[in-house]
């Protein structure tokens, strides 16, 4: 440490600091702007200006080292001059336009403005700049009629990510920052870090509004993490897979889930959907990537650093196995609780295992999941269905429940007709699969329902043996609830869509289906979240079907005798924070409250159930772990090459005549060279967030 | 969650949170500021100074009104549609806060009018370079942080408060979140919302005032006045007010056209509305008066319509200049429309001839026809029958080629929203005080009617900054009765 004074203080700073640095981090104010903490200094702005004894004229702070001894000056009256002089030069440049610019009162230039008290009306006069506002590049707006020229962007572009895409470029007589004209920022070579956008200073480079606006920080700029209902580090197992480390990668993944792989089969993928490289051209395949780091992960690392609590002596009951109920149970067992886990059906999973068919998800992989669960302690106990609730509390002495039972009751419309023989609900007719009872099915199956569950049960209708399978469902193609995915593989293994179709009723002779009578939609539109459907009247017409499966939504089945309160919906009633039900010491989570939900949902509310009723039982209610090492990643990301380019890699299906003779996984996942070239598709959006923040004068 | 401990917490630093802040900490309480942008201030940095009735400066001029002029002009003006009590406390203090503010270092320059017949309330602030002009007043709001600061006020900067916190019926803290995304609760005796209102929140201006903002509305937006401050009182019980614009007029997409319109549509030529028909004296001076008017046209929408003739004399001279429009150049007028034209502005005509502006604006042509020889008629005869518009501003409109600009209601930010009484305690809906509760600014600025008391021009910043104050006193009297 060395010892300097700067304004008649005395004040201790680092060997090699500046004496810029010297005064902020000993919290003495001076104006800066072209200085960044993370960038070298450049002594471009002029307004770090100060006098040092000793040295001649107005040294810039921020390019002065400070020295053992050395009486500093920030501000004298010449200096302050100098400022709001190098201030003007600045503004000259810069359009008179706060009340227009969205950056205001976050632009480094205004805030100046207002501590240096310079007023819009200069001394000097004002050039107004023609330059086009740049709205090509997919993520953010270039503004460059408003850059004052400080290099902090071309500085961060080339020395704080080597990526060499931002440079200072002669228009004419005229130099500005940007790229060559008429260049795009692909060919220049941009790697969509956003390292330019957070180092700027002014309005001149931002991120595109709608990305941005009425969203927090973190959920606009890093949305795959964000919108991971269990927040699982998504960057974070992408970048470990680019490295090859593939058990460092899983154990990210476990530090959220304790069912990784089947999430990295089944998962709805709210983070794919929310991909900024979908801006670029498509979005990373993370579930896929998921997948491949957990089926890779041959040393078990996460296994070394989790959580095992000692017993406390409480018990907690568990009604229910699904994805909600093992991993309320998973956590508290983990934490040190009892944990007993009741199970109506003959073996644990619920909808993993009798909802999803098993072409999606192997039943060996629930197995597997399921026994890591089983190690942590958590005795599940199947074929025991619960009925009251007072059994569990009051005659097994349990210190807290926790209901999961899902929402295992498939509806049907209620149109005549609907009890025919051979009309099924996709939930019951799902789960009889599974349980290898199918009921009968016809040769010619329709289903009515326009959602994923629907295309299940046609996908399964079809491996079941069934010739003709139709998929009728009220909404317009483009509307259709099922993923993409599914109604592409669905149509390949030669199911019928008929789309803007409603349900008139099912057609019988002597107590058998024959058909489904439809009427042709006219207008579909949601208004307000409400459904408003016309028809077109005369337009009934009967499709011919000797079975009927309606896929209309499935809804929880609670025993009376559980006496918690529900909500006008059947849902189980939670407290907002307590999570707990009407019952004190009994809790709830997964689709039992929600209604249906996802499976990555139902892990994350029951992660917080877990959370409380650890609380509840005096616990701190922490089930974090750190289960992958630390990592520091190299924001050095260098050049693009053809980095934009790059499509995104998917699994090969296989084909589907072969598909739809059996039950086997649809493909084989990513082999180890697609999946690293995918992990190499990453924009590495998380970056941008470890660029340390500016703190304005008033932080100070 | 991080527990901070305060007396008194102040939601926003604009210049309502920041008069609140330096105020209760120079009462002696420990004060926490939670400020959602990097920078303080908030609207008040576009501006150029408060209003102060009876100020050291007025009064050394011999500047009127007085403080009982000023209530008499100002509750005439809102014909008591405001809270007179409240009306009475802020113009009265209003003198005292410019001394206030010259104790902290504030320099203002010489108190002006903004158009003729309004009164010299407007205390400019001089800024450090410069001339005093457009946001002069951000010279201030750095004094009032810096005097906060040193004070001892624990501000911070990107920490967006996000609700109240209740205990029973009174008011015990505020969480916030920190830039990190962390929440952090500050447990205070007293909180002051001073969050200036949501004049960036299209969503609430369409509910509670009816304007479709980028369709028939133009005001600013400053980033971040989302309504916050509203909402959080109300969800801790507070009754509402009616809600307003604080109207002006002016054009769509400003930075398009250029800064430098801004004078050229404030002189007192045609004004027009869809029917091609006058309806104001278009020498009114009271900006918020043409606002009222646009907005009662079809469309909410007018045509500043000039000719030929009167736009080459506005090259060498223009009737109407104040201090925001003090050294307008439109010499390069010429110019000023090419660059709008080859920039395809939208809302600006050239016509040949009357009939081709009708077709080009959509003005109705019978009449725009027979208002345009009605016009000329009074000019010819130096008498405006029907809007007494003067003389020396009657200019006939003969000379091709026509000009027009589209005009629509603009201006500044909201007004209104949380009910408060003459002493800033926030009431509930039984017109009860919520204990601990305080509102300030422009969230509680229902003062005005129906229309924005330009009269006395400095009135928002006035009474941002004085009820800012009177929070802090009236806060810290609660305090203190807590014992």
């Amino acid at each position: 440490m060395i010892k300097l004074n700067i304004d008649g203080r005395e004040i201790e700073a680092t060997l090699g600091a500046s004496v810029l640095t010297a005064a902020l981090d000993a919290g003495i104010y001076i104006p800066h702007l072209c200085d960044h903490p993370d960038l070298r200094p450049a002594g471009i702005c002029g307004l770090c200006v100060v006098e040092i004894d000793g040295v001649e004229g107005n040294p810039s702070s921020c390019e002065s080292l400070a020295a053992e001894g050395m009486t500093v000056r920030t501000t004298t009256k010449p200096l302050l001059e100098l400022r709001r002089a190098a201030m003007e030069t600045m503004l000259a440049d810069h359009p008179e336009e706060c009340t227009t610019c969205t950056k205001y009162l976050n632009c480094e230039l205004q805030s100046l403005k207002q501590y240096l008290g310079v007023s819009e009306h200069l001394s000097i006069e004002r050039r107004n700049r023609h330059i086009p506002v740049d709205l090509s590049h997919p993520l953010f707006v270039f503004d460059f009629a408003r850059c004052v020229k400080c290099m902090r962007c071309v500085r961060a572009c080339n020395e704080l990510r080597g990526a060499q895409v931002l440079k200072v470029v002669e228009d004419g007589e005229e130099k500005r920052v940007g790229i060559e004209t008429g260049e795009s920022w692909i060919e220049a070579g941009c790697r969509f870090c956003g390292a330019c956008v957070e180092v700027c200073p002014t309005g001149a480079i931002m991120d595109k509004p709608e990305l941005v606006q009425g969203k927090r920080r973190k959920e606009a700029l890093v949305p795959c993490r964000a919108n991971c209902p269990a927040e699982i580090d998504t960057a974070r197992y992408v970048r470990f897979i680019g490295d090859g480390k593939y058990a460092e990668s899983a154990a990210v993944i476990r530090e959220k889930v304790p069912l990784p792989l089947v999430l990295g089969y089944v998962c709805v993928h709210p983070c794919e959907g929310s991909c900024r490289r979908a801006l670029v051209n498509s979005p990373i395949s993370l579930r896929n990537l998921k997948r491949f780091a957990v089926e890779h992960d041959t040393r078990h690392i996460w296994k070394e650093k989790a959580r095992h609590e000692a017993p406390t002596g409480k018990r907690v009951a568990v009604v229910g196995s699904g994805p909600a109920g093992l991993t309320a149970a998973y956590y508290l067992a983990k934490l040190g609780h009892e944990v007993v886990v009741f199970e109506a059906l003959p073996e644990p999973g619920g909808m993993l295992r009798y909802g999803i068919p098993e072409y999606r998800l192997p039943r060996a992989v629930i197995d597997a999941e399921i026994d890591e669960i089983r190690n942590a302690g958590v005795d599940i106990r199947t074929s025991r269905k619960i009925e009251s609730l007072s059994v569990l509390i009051d005659d097994e002495e349990f210190d807290a429940v926790v209901v999961t039972t899902g929402a295992h009751k498939g509806s049907k419309l209620p149109i005549p007709g609907n009890n025919l023989r051979g009309v099924l609900d996709a939930v019951g007719f799902l789960r009889d699969v599974s349980l290898g009872t199918p009921g009968m099915i016809g040769n010619r199956v329709v289903v009515a329902g326009g959602g994923n569950v629907a295309f299940d049960c046609a996908r399964v209708a079809r491996r079941l043996g069934a010739e003709e399978v139709r998929i009728a469902c009220l909404e317009p193609r483009d509307k259709m609830l099922a993923s993409p995915e599914e109604i592409e593989e669905g149509i390949e293994e030669g199911i019928i869509l008929h789309t803007s179709h409603g349900f008139k009723q099912v057609m019988g002779d002597d107590g058998q289906a024959v058909g489904l009578e439809c009427l042709d939609v006219a207008s579909f539109s949601v208004d307000d979240g409400k459904l408003k459907v016309e028809y077109v009247p005369g337009s009934e017409h009967v499709i011919p079907a000797d079975t009927v499966i309606f896929a209309v939504g499935q809804r929880p089945e609670i025993p009376e005798d559980f006496d918690v309160e529900l909500t006008a919906r059947g849902l189980v009633e939670v407290d907002e924070y307590s999570l707990e039900t009407s019952i004190e010491g009994v809790f709830a989570a997964g689709d039992v409250v929600s209604g249906t939900a996802s499976v990555i949902q139902a892990i994350a509310s029951a992660r917080k159930t877990a959370s409380a009723v650890d609380k509840f039982l005096g616990g701190k209610g922490n089930i974090e772990e750190k289960l992958a090492p630390e990592s520091e990643w190299n924001p050095w990301i260098g050049k693009a090459g053809d980095f934009a380019s790059e499509q995104r890699h998917e699994p090969c299906l296989h084909n589907p005549e072969e598909r739809v003779t059996n039950f086997c996984l649809l493909d084989n996942g990513l082999d180890e060279e697609n999946a690293l070239a995918e992990a190499g598709r990453c924009l590495n959006c998380n970056l941008r967030l470890k660029i340390t923040p500016v703190k304005f004068w008033g932080s100070y | 969650m991080v527990q901070i401990e305060a007396d008194v917490a102040i939601v926003a630093a604009g210049a309502s949170g920041l008069a609140a802040s330096v105020a209760a900490a120079q009462l002696g309480l420990k004060v926490v500021t939670l400020e959602k942008s990097s920078t303080t201030g908030g609207a008040a940095n576009m501006g150029m100074g408060p209003l102060g009735i009876e100020s050291r400066l007025t009064r050394a001029k011999q500047f009127q009104p007085t403080q009982d002029q000023a209530f008499e002009v100002f509750m005439n003006y809102v014909h008591w549609q405001a809270d007179g009590r409240l009306v009475r406390e802020h113009l009265n203090k209003s003198g005292e806060t410019i001394s206030w503010l010259e104790s902290l270092g504030v320099v203002f320059s010489e108190p002006a009018s903004y158009f003729p017949g309004s009164f010299p309330t407007w205390h400019i602030v001089q800024p450090e370079s410069g001339h005093p002009g457009p946001t002069a007043a951000a010279t201030m709001l750095r004094i009032m942080t810096q005097r906060a600061k040193e004070l001892g006020v624990k501000l911070m900067l990107q920490t967006p408060a996000t609700r109240l916190v209740k205990d029973g019926n009174r008011i015990t803290g505020v969480i916030a979140e920190t830039q990190s995304g962390d929440e952090i609760q500050v447990n205070a005796k007293a909180v002051i919302v001073a969050t200036g209102g949501f004049g960036d929140n299209p969503k609430m201006i369409k509910k509670h005032t009816g304007f479709d903002w980028g369709r028939d509305l133009h005001t600013f937006r400053i980033p971040g006045l989302e309504g916050d401050g509203m909402r959080m009182a109300w969800e801790a019980g507070a009754m509402s007010t009616p809600m307003r614009m604080e109207l002006s007029f002016g054009v769509a997409d400003p930075m398009a056209l250029g800064l430098e319109w801004l004078p050229l549509f404030h002189q007192p030529h045609l004004m027009l509305n869809l029917q091609g028909e006058r309806f104001i004296n278009e020498a009114e001076g009271n900006d918020s008066f043409k606002g009222n008017a646009i907005a009662l046209q079809k469309d909410r929408v007018c045509f500043f319509v000039f000719d030929e003739t009167i736009k080459n004399e506005m090259k060498s001279y223009l009737d109407f200049i104040n201090l925001v429009i003090q050294t307008p150049n439109v010499a390069n007028i010429d110019e000023m429309i090419q660059k709008a034209v080859d920039s395809k502005y939208p809302h600006l005509f050239v016509a040949n001839s009357a009939e081709d502006l009708a077709a080009q604006t959509g003005m109705d042509p019978v009449g725009l026809g027979t208002q345009l020889a009605e016009y000329n008629g009074f000019c010819e005869h130096g008498y405006d029958e029907v809007f007494i518009k003067p003389q020396r501003y009657l200019r006939p409109v003969k000379q091709a080629p026509y000009y027009a600009l589209q005009l629509y209601p603009a201006g500044y930010g909201s007004l209104g929203g949380i009910k408060i009484n003459y002493k800033t305690e926030v009431l509930d809906k039984e017109w009860s005080p919520i204990p601990g509760l305080y509102a300030s600014g422009t969230d509680a600025c229902n003062i005005y009617g129906d229309t924005y008391v330009f009269q006395l021009p400095g009135n928002t910043m006035g009474f941002a900054i004085t009820t800012g104050r009177m929070a802090a006193e009236h806060a810290a009297a609660y305090i203190k009765s807590l014992g």
